[in-house]
């Protein structure tokens, strides 16, 4: 039977095999043991440390016991689900556009997608989470440094390429940024808000419409959760009253920048492209005359292959790059898997990416720990939109430039890939994750306090 | 009166739950708490009460923060939630139908043999 706090504390860690548990764990018996011994030591007992310690019981049974409580959780189905999907992606991807000439997917970068994908993957599923939990401030300045400086690398239709996708990572940075700024003043919550706007501004400066839009719904989204979970203090009227100068002032905001009129535009051809079907409709038009007369079952690729060749003919012919931003070779690959497989093939598809998303929401909102559960749910929501203005967009209601996820375009499998890891590396880690207390009360917490105790207490 | 562990450790988890229905505490105080209830009667090692509270919490019956204790300590404090609260109510009566049931026993209540 050890005699001293960290004797003790040594030996019920070795009964803890999850190496990720244990500091948790011992943390909370340290100051245990430490209220104890003070205890002791105030009834003027002499050997205070030994007698805590006694009081405690045995470690190797503690240990054990707790060792039985706190075990990782294996998120293998939600694995399998996830690497089948980016699997069947690349093969869609090389399959369906190998008649395509010069938009062609290489089979070699599909299957080095694959292979850095799934090992980002994995590299995210068995990372420690908690280390997000430790620095988001220095994601934060990390993130918003990798925007600037991709925004400098050459770009590509006057857009910044890999601008673009940084910023599908930003609703992630946004949660982080929230998580850091917690406090029960106001000061926390403006700058809360605050850090919101230099991420917007580098999907302004890409320029990338559709991932201002991710950001902005689910940066709304992820404050609301916040501030409900009392983040910035408590009070309903305060979630109220943040929900109701967001649904009026965000508006107000997206119009007054000149977004509006765009925006209202776009939602227009989206719906009714006919309206102009050689000009702004037209993506919406071809699609929607490529889809008629398309069976419940078919088998033949060839009537897919040139989709996006036409588009890209009649784009350079009228000079219409500039409204037409997506990438017109990998984005259609759902509409040529409807058009050459029919029906079935595309919503069997569709319902097992709709089933991935789902079952991570299900394990999101099952979260506790609320960092964990806030960057799950930017993850699902990104994805989410993503798979909705995909399938838009691959059915004529064309709104926004937008990939299928695991499915459309090689970096984006692998970007895709690394989001899931992450998403699932929080639940495997769901029954050791625990609440930080906001930075203004964690100043003086472990683990100097625990260091100075151990000093003064091996002086003494 | 020392009692026998075997009747304590049963109720064990209802009455951690009951010392949290009147606020929140951490596990420092519920020892404390229910060494001064139960008038020196339970004395609950600290080594039975955290694996019992982990427990607890990955049912969902607590749920734990860190708080300030006295002197501005960090604490982890333990809250009952409300599928905790019909928890208690559920262990509540079932023991108090127990213990009246065994209160009858002893007292050689009625018997129709």
């Amino acid at each position: 039977m050890p005699e001293t706090i960290q004797g003790y504390i040594e030996a019920v860690e070795e009964q803890i095999r999850w190496r990720r548990a244990r500091s948790v764990v011992s943390l909370e018996l340290r100051r245990h043991l430490e209220d104890q011994r003070d205890a002791f030591a105030a009834e003027g007992l002499e050997d205070a440390e030994r007698l805590a310690v006694e009081e405690m019981g045995d470690p190797v049974s503690v240990g054990t016991e707790l060792d039985r409580l706190h075990r990782p959780r294996p998120q293998w189905g939600l694995l399998g689900l996830t690497i089948a999907l980016a699997c069947v992606g690349a093969f869609l991807r090389v399959w369906l556009t190998r008649g395509d000439g010069a938009d062609a997917v290489s089979p070699v970068m599909a299957a080095l997608a694959l292979t850095l994908g799934t090992a980002a993957l994995l590299g995210a599923y068995f990372w420690d989470f908690t280390a997000l939990v430790r620095h988001p401030r220095a994601v934060y300045a990390g993130a918003l440094a990798a925007g600037v400086l991709s925004w400098l690398l050459p770009h590509v239709n006057n857009a910044a390429y890999y601008t673009r996708y940084i910023i599908l990572l930003y609703p992630v940075v946004y949660a982080l940024w929230l998580y850091s700024c917690r406090g029960s003043s106001w000061r926390h919550f403006v700058l809360a808000l605050a850090g919101g706007i230099p991420l917007a501004l580098i999907c302004m400066l890409a320029p990338f419409s559709f991932g201002l839009f991710i950001l902005l719904v689910c940066g709304l989204i992820l404050l609301l959760c916040a501030v409900r979970m009392g983040w910035f203090g408590p009070g309903r009227w305060k979630f109220a009253g943040t929900a109701l100068a967001l649904a009026v002032g965000v508006p107000v905001l997206f119009f007054g920048m000149g977004y509006g009129a765009s925006f209202i535009m776009r939602l227009r051809f989206a719906f009714h492209p006919e309206l102009d079907p050689y000009g702004s409709g037209y993506w919406g038009w071809m699609t929607r005359m490529t889809l008629r007369d398309v069976p419940f079952i078919r088998r033949d690729e060839h009537a897919s292959f040139g989709i996006a060749s036409r588009g890209r003919a009649y784009c350079s012919w009228f000079g219409e790059k500039s409204y037409v931003e997506f990438s017109m070779d990998q984005d259609f690959v759902p509409l040529k898997l409807l058009v050459g497989w029919g029906w079935l093939a595309y919503l069997l598809l569709m319902a097992a990416i709709a089933a991935l998303l789902v079952w991570l929401l299900i394990r999101c909102l099952r979260q506790k720990q609320q960092l964990g559960r806030l960057t799950a749910l930017a993850v699902v929501m990104s994805l989410g939109l993503e798979t909705l203005f995909s399938a838009a967009l691959n059915l004529g209601f064309v709104m926004f430039s937008s990939h299928l996820p695991l499915i459309v375009g090689n970096l984006h499998t692998v970007l895709d890939l690394a989001l899931i890891g992450l998403a699932l590396s929080v639940f495997r880690g769901g029954s050791i994750l625990r609440n930080e207390p906001p930075e203004e009360t964690r100043q003086s917490v472990f683990p100097w306090r625990v260091k100075i105790s151990i000093i003064s207490s091996m002086k003494t | 009166m020392e009692l026998d562990r075997s009747l304590v450790s049963g109720s064990m988890a209802m009455l951690v739950l009951k010392l949290l229905e009147d606020g929140d505490k951490y596990g420092y105080q519920m020892i404390e708490e229910l060494r001064r209830r139960s008038e020196d009667t339970f004395h609950l090692k600290a080594g039975t009460l955290y694996p019992l509270l982990h427990g607890l919490e990955e049912k969902g019956l607590v749920t734990a923060y860190e708080g300030e204790a006295a002197a501005g300590k960090p604490r982890r404090y333990y809250r009952l939630t409300k599928r905790g609260h019909g928890a208690l109510r559920e262990k509540e009566t079932a023991w108090n139908a127990y213990a009246q049931a065994v209160g009858r026993v002893l007292k050689g209540g009625a018997c129709f043999a």
